[in-house]
């Protein structure tokens, strides 16, 4: 398996501030950023761009769905994309997030966004 | 029988009784009628005899004559406590409680059906008030528990609301702290993280609050298997990093998980710290100590300054109870509160003494469970 030196992550988040936060602490950490609003969007990103390694996603959006049915979506197309959840409402634990995903909770502490982020990616 | 009760015959048991008397033949036709029957239902005696019973009962009570009152005294040759309703002359319904007895002759066979009846007007009024009173408390239980349902969906959206523009300037503050500032700047950008802080940590003590006032209490989310020290450490950070000008030292005594809500015990220690931070002796360090010894976890903040008045100790962790100095950072005095519900929901306790040369808030939670014993503790 070919290893990505430059992984892509999906941020999937509707509060501008907190996705620039999000974009700005991935890319300085190296990741490669692709950011999405709602879900719809994400799905549409989803479509175009083949090599997403790993969702970040709020749970509470606007639009047709939330964050839980969205990584529900993404995990029965593409079973390989990891799962990084995201809420400053809801506490998940990984048996209510689809493949035992990961959840932190805001306000992020930014190690704690990477450090789960990596683990995701290495398993 | 007039109205004056004078009785004409006093050895008279049968138009002199104080109820409604009936003899039937088997077949249900009535042989003779008491004075006091024939008066409550306004049929003249020789119209009631020979009658059949049922014909002085409403159809809903024909029907239970044939399906319940007769079969009940062929059974058991009585039938007791009766609820029966019977039709008047003038067609009104008389509400009615029955005993009635079926005498048989020597060989078993019935005889002659013999029936008292009283009316029961007022307590069929009774009974339908009981079963109203009965219906309204259930009513006013359903409109209770729909209300308690609102409240709670009304905290939870307001918890959301109100978190959701406070992370949004949280992730902002982060962006900006990373750009080139002016020490000014700094300073500013570090205040207004202290505020961030404050709001968050009311936020959180606030909706508690409100929920715990529903009967709920806290709730726990636990985790056996997660390290405690690292929350305990962050939020010490924390609270250091927007009290440039403060002394805060810390030391945690373990390395190990313990099983607790850490997340509730982070909100405890932060309650308490922010408490030592507004009270405490601002030229004086505050210190925080963790230790596990005996399996019982103890996590204490200590500050120097006044002493805690005696008439302020005694309600210090209930809601509302502000200090009298300084109302700047007080809040609305709800810090101590959940913190001391914190401790319950993890069957420990929080206790504090206060003298002029320390005061000193201690948490202490037993870590083995009764119930649930738990995942055994791995280092």
């Amino acid at each position: 398996m070919m290893i990505d030196h430059c992984p892509t992550v999906l941020i999937v988040e509707d509060e501008p501030l907190v996705r620039m936060h999000g974009c700005d602490l991935l890319e300085s950490a190296g990741f490669d950023v692709i950011e999405a609003q709602t879900a719809d969007e994400a799905l549409d990103l989803l479509e175009r761009h083949g090599h997403v390694r790993l969702l970040f996603s709020d749970v509470d959006m606007p639009g047709s769905m939330d964050g839980l049915e969205l990584a529900r979506r993404v995990h029965l197309r593409w079973p390989k994309i990891g799962l990084l959840m995201t809420s400053g409402h809801h506490r998940l634990t990984p048996e209510m997030i689809p493949d035992h995903g990961r959840f932190i909770a805001k306000p992020w502490r930014e190690n704690n966004v990477l450090a789960e982020m990596r683990a995701i990616l290495a398993s | 029988m007039n109205g004056s009760n004078a009785i004409a015959d006093p050895g008279d048991w049968f138009d002199g009784a104080p109820c409604g008397l009936l003899r039937t033949d088997v077949e249900g036709c009535i042989v003779e009628a008491n004075a006091i029957f024939a008066l409550w239902t306004g049929y003249n005696r020789e119209v009631l005899v020979g009658q059949s019973l049922p014909d002085i009962l409403p159809i809903s009570g024909k029907i239970f004559y044939e399906t319940h009152f007769v079969p009940m005294l062929r059974l058991q040759a009585h039938f007791d406590e009766v609820a029966l309703d019977f039709v008047r002359a003038d067609g009104t319904r008389m509400p009615a409680l029955v005993n009635a007895v079926e005498l048989r002759d020597r060989d078993g066979r019935p005889q002659e059906v013999r029936l008292a009846i009283f009316r029961s007007t007022d307590r069929r009024r009774y009974e339908r008030d009981l079963l109203d009173a009965r219906a309204r408390a259930e009513e006013s239980a359903r409109a209770e528990r729909a209300t308690s349902k609102l409240r709670e969906e009304f905290i939870a959206v307001l918890g959301h609301d109100l978190r959701n523009p406070l992370a949004s300037i949280a992730s902002g503050m982060r962006l900006l702290a990373k750009e080139p500032l002016s020490d000014r700047g700094r300073r500013v950008t570090n205040l207004i993280d202290g505020s961030i802080l404050r709001a968050g940590g009311l936020i959180d003590n606030v909706l508690d609050f409100a929920r715990g006032r529903l009967g709920g209490g806290i709730v726990l989310s636990r985790d056996a298997d997660a390290p405690l020290e690292p929350v305990l450490r962050q939020v010490v950070d924390e609270l250091r990093a927007i009290s440039p000008d403060r002394e805060i030292t810390a030391n945690f005594a373990f390395n190990r998980s313990v099983d607790c809500d850490r997340q509730r015990l982070g909100q405890l220690l932060s309650n308490l710290l922010g408490n030592a931070l507004s009270h405490g002796s601002k030229d004086m360090p505050v210190r925080i100590e963790a230790s596990i010894a005996d399996d019982v976890l103890t996590i204490s903040v200590t500050n120097g300054g006044a002493a805690i008045p005696p008439e302020t100790m005694a309600h210090l962790f209930e809601p509302f109870v502000r200090g009298r100095v300084r109302s700047d950072r007080d809040g609305l005095g709800l810090g101590l509160h959940i913190a001391a519900e914190i401790a319950k929901a993890h069957a420990g306790k929080l206790e504090v003494t206060s003298d002029e040369t320390r005061t000193c808030f201690s948490f202490t939670m037993p870590l083995n469970r009764s119930v649930n014993a738990g995942v055994p503790h791995s280092e």
